[in-house]
């Protein structure tokens, strides 16, 4: 048993899903464009730019010259690429980066917000976000509480929860499923509307045994996989099923980051199934040399006791 | 610890719950419509018919609610005939979307005839197929585009003055341009509302609705023959919805259409419908701009922070007129050519399409959102552009279409300022999404007392365009009101006795007919059909006068051997236009240009005497 290492493994995991969340969506804001056109350019916001005295002239820009929203958005993209590089530099007791990584999860926080109000306000939309907002809190939370903590590892249960939720709520049809779903699942598989409609329910259905599953010890490893598996298919879906060696850079710059933004889908129950791995390893141990071992799978007595991660 | 896990199992399922009960209350939320599909009475299964007469071939299209497993599929129609019904035809009613097409051979278009579509359980819908306008000698076509139904900003207002209003001029033809349909998931719902809303009018004249991105249920659509799309937006081109859904918008919208003349299918089993309709003397093309047309993201130099958008005004205009990028393919460039050439029982010719063929906007969205160009609109490719109003040019053909949600008035330009055909761009029946034609410097060559933004300009791909009007909506948010909005409509009459187009501009919620009514700025405006291909640079070959009244004359370049047009004359006397310094052979005829009548022809030739008897 190498509890320390694979502790240090465990919050690497974690840096790198948010490292990619945030390096993605630092690549949109950069490249294209973040998505907060939806909350800014609408008469609630003039009213409030006219309120605290600015001209909407001013607000918008004039048409030739860029607004205060279009700079605001602007600065948005630094803040980004600082909360990308904090995920790389924090440690633990980095306390002022750690603050400045909450900071980036309350950034994808509005992010998600806006891609709600842009979905025509659906739920899921805001719900399947979780899973990359919650992205560097984890990174925080390992850092500061432990990467087995059990504040940390349900904080990583909510995360996956909130993403395959979000994703089942679609699939399942629930809300008018986003077209592209089905388009990747046709233009991947090969296969008739009818199959990726079917296809696509039952990993609606799965989406959510997994989330029940996570809560069942005897199935909790297992969900946990199977939830990294399909996050990692879902994620790379997009590039395999856009990028083409005729377009330019081979549409490397419309998909890739579709992919590497995703990343908390697949790294979140990564992350899980080797916490439970570790701790029913932990557990099979004890039923030899009776160490106790906690519900949630910490190790809470015996020979070698982990109350917390010694090094993250 | 069981309690904990019992616990957090709960709030999974009152999370699961909450998000279900959030989300009808937000369904019910002011600024968007909820549809739904009603149930009706078994005697009000028929929702409306949608027809078009073309070559003696009625078609028509009953639009019916969900039949109930019991139900007969069976739909009937019949005419009266000496005062009785009967049976002309019967169809099976069509899964999904409920449609039920008659075809009926052999039509006679010299009378009206009223018609019934019957449904054994007890439906019945009537109106009324017209006698073929031919000698009515102004064909009036009411043109719509844009029908959101969405309250926030007056989608929710009764369509009621627009029935009237086409009552009131008792319009021959009905066009809408694209997106009837704004929800991009219930088609056959909002099918239906439409059908509800305009169906009093439907039923009664021929009626073109073209399907556009909207109602194929993405936000633009570059179809690429039927490829699928993944990318969030639709720009890597292709259909992002599953190609049964729009088989399906199109069944619903185009299968009354005439035949379509070069009916193969496209990728994933879509269908083609660009075809023509004659009516009237008048020979409407009825184009598929989005079907064909290519994708920019990947295709295109990045230019902007969406792949079909350019920001940057110092960009190469030439760097995104890419090799290989179609706009309406051979397929419909083929089918113009012959189109142009071809002026049987033809007086004029109009290009129906979606979108008009250059960059009509320079502010999209709620403020100020300027953009330098939009590869949605049809200025891009250029070369598409280019391929395409060279086709149109060359039968003095007039375009009407829609999509911007602002009502533009724009000669084309190719070569030159001013050497192609003319567009009117109708404006939104409710306006979902503001637009403005604001170029940041004075057109040239405007007319006196014109406004800034009129006249001579290129466009943001550098298209030459010359704008002649805009019904730019007020400059801020303006709220639930349609007209602030520049909500309204288009009525083109095609007076096939004087060979002129008049486009009007109507706001909604006025009476047309009342002389105290003003148009938007700009309307009305007359223009010769001869107007669609006069490039200022020309000159005349000289007066032709015709043993017989209106023929068919066209010129054929005798370098390159292409022909330049085709045209039927107006009257016994033609003086025919051409490019200087090139000489041309002409060919004319009763009602095709059969017969060589001159050769080598050159600007400055003298007034001659031709005889076609």
């Amino acid at each position: 048993m190498k509890p320390l290492k694979a502790n240090s493994h465990l919050v690497l995991l974690l840096r790198v899903g948010a490292f990619l969340c945030l390096a993605g969506w630092t690549w949109v804001h950069f490249y294209w464009e973040g998505p907060y056109g939806v909350l800014l350019w609408q008469e609630s916001s003039q009213a409030l730019a006219e309120r605290v005295g600015i001209d909407w002239d001013e607000f918008v820009g004039t048409g030739a010259n860029d607004g205060l929203v279009q700079r605001l958005i602007g600065f948005t993209s630094w803040f980004y690429l600082g909360a990308t590089i904090l995920t790389v530099t924090v440690r633990k007791k980095s306390y002022l980066q750690m603050m400045g990584l909450l900071g980036g999860g309350a950034l994808l926080g509005i992010l998600a917000y806006a891609r709600f109000v842009g979905a025509q306000s659906q739920i899921p939309m805001l719900v399947e976000h979780g899973g990359q907002v919650l992205a560097p809190v984890l990174l925080v939370l390992a850092l500061h509480m432990g990467a087995r903590h059990r504040v940390t590892i349900a904080a990583a249960m909510v995360a996956m929860m909130m993403t395959f939720i979000g994703h089942g709520c679609y699939a399942l049809n629930l809300w008018p499923m986003p077209a592209t779903f089905q388009a990747m699942t046709t233009e991947i598989l090969g296969v008739e509307h009818e199959t990726a409609t079917s296809l696509l329910w039952w990993a609606g259905i799965l989406d959510f045994v997994v989330c029940v599953g996570i809560f069942l010890k005897v199935s909790r490893r297992s969900c946990a996989l199977y939830a990294a598996i399909w996050g990692l298919l879902t994620a790379i879906a997009r590039p395999v099923a856009g990028m083409s060696l005729s377009l330019n850079y081979w549409g490397a710059d419309q998909f890739i980051h579709e992919a590497v933004l995703r990343a908390p889908h697949y790294v979140i129950p990564l992350y899980l199934f080797l916490v439970w791995r570790r701790s029913d390893e932990l557990e099979t141990v004890a039923g030899d040399s009776k160490t106790e071992i906690g519900p949630d799978g910490c190790q809470t007595a015996g020979p070698g006791k982990i109350t917390r991660s010694p090094i993250d | 610890m069981k309690f904990i896990k019992w616990l957090t199992i709960s709030a999974l399922v009152v999370l699961i719950a909450g998000v279900a009960v959030s989300q009808q209350k937000n369904q019910k939320r002011k600024g968007r419509a909820v549809l739904s599909v009603p149930k009706v009475a078994k005697k009000d299964l028929i929702c409306f018919a949608l027809y078009t007469v073309h070559d003696n071939i009625l078609k028509l299209t009953a639009q019916l609610y969900p039949l109930a497993a019991g139900d007969s599929r069976i739909v009937r129609l019949e005419i009266k005939k000496e005062g009785e019904w009967v049976e002309v035809a019967r169809t099976k009613a069509i899964e999904p979307g409920w449609t039920a097409p008659f075809r009926v051979e052999k039509w006679n278009d010299s009378k009206a005839h009223e018609y019934r579509v019957i449904h054994e359980a007890g439906a019945t819908y009537t109106g009324t197929i017209r006698k073929n306008p031919v000698d009515k000698g102004e064909v009036v076509v009411a043109a719509f585009t844009g029908n959101s139904i969405h309250p926030a900003h007056g989608g929710d207002i009764s369509r009621k003055d627009i029935i009237e209003n086409v009552k009131r001029i008792d319009a021959d033809v009905l066009f809408f341009a694209g997106d009837q349909v704004y929800d991009h998931f219930k088609h056959y719902a909002g099918w239906l509302k439409f059908g509800r809303d305009f169906g009093e009018i439907i039923k009664d004249r021929p009626t073109l609705c073209l399907p556009d991105d909207h109602d194929a249920g993405q936000p633009n659509l570059w179809g690429e023959s039927g490829k699928v799309s993944t990318l969030g937006g639709a720009s890597d081109g292709g259909y992002a919805r599953p190609g049964v859904y729009v088989q399906e918008v199109e069944r619903a919208q185009t299968s009354h259409f005439p035949d379509p003349v070069d009916p193969h299918k496209i990728g994933q089993g879509i269908g083609v419908w660009f075809t023509n309709l004659n009516w009237g003397n008048v020979d409407f093309a009825i184009l598929e701009d989005r079907k064909f047309k290519t994708g920019p993201a990947g295709r295109v130099p990045k230019q902007g922070p969406r792949p079909d958008h350019i920001r940057n005004p110092e960009y190469d205009p030439a760097s995104v007129d890419v090799d290989g990028a179609i706009l309406l393919g051979q397929r419909q460039l083929k089918f113009l050519d012959r189109w142009s050439q071809d002026w049987t029982n033809t007086e004029m010719k109009v290009a129906l399409s979606a979108t008009i063929f250059c960059g009509g906007a320079h502010i999209h969205g709620g403020a100020n959102g300027r953009l330098h160009a939009d590869m949605d609109s049809n200025g891009w490719p250029q070369s598409g552009r280019s391929r395409a109003l060279s086709a149109l040019r060359k039968g003095f053909a007039f375009h009407c279409a829609g999509d911007q949600h602002l009502a533009t008035i724009f000669h084309h330009g190719l070569e030159n300022h001013r050497d192609a055909i003319w567009s009117f761009c109708v404006p939104s029946i409710a306006n979902l999404y503001l637009r403005w034609w604001e170029p940041l410097k004075p057109g040239a060559n405007r007319e006196t007392g014109a406004p800034d933004y009129t006249g001579d300009h290129l466009d943001g791909f550098a298209n030459k365009v010359t704008n002649y009007a805009a019904a730019n909506p007020e400059k801020k948010p303006a709220g639930k009101l349609l007209n602030t909005r520049s909500a309204g409509f288009g009525v083109v009459r095609l007076n096939t006795k004087k060979r002129e187009i008049t486009m009007e501009c109507w706001p909604r919620n006025v009476d047309i007919t009342d002389p105290a009514t003003k148009q938007y700025a700009g309307w009305p405006r007359t223009i010769s059909q001869f107007d669609n291909y006069d490039p200022p640079s020309w000159g005349k070959l000289g007066e032709m006068t015709f043993d017989v009244e209106n023929p068919v004359v066209q010129l054929i370049d005798d370098l390159s051997g292409e022909i330049l047009y085709t045209v039927r004359a107006h009257g016994k006397t033609f003086n025919p236009g051409a490019p200087k310094g090139r000489s041309f052979t002409v060919k004319a005829g009763k009602n095709e240009p059969s017969t060589v009548i001159l050769e080598k022809a050159e600007v400055g030739a003298g007034s001659r005497a031709i005889r076609l008897k």
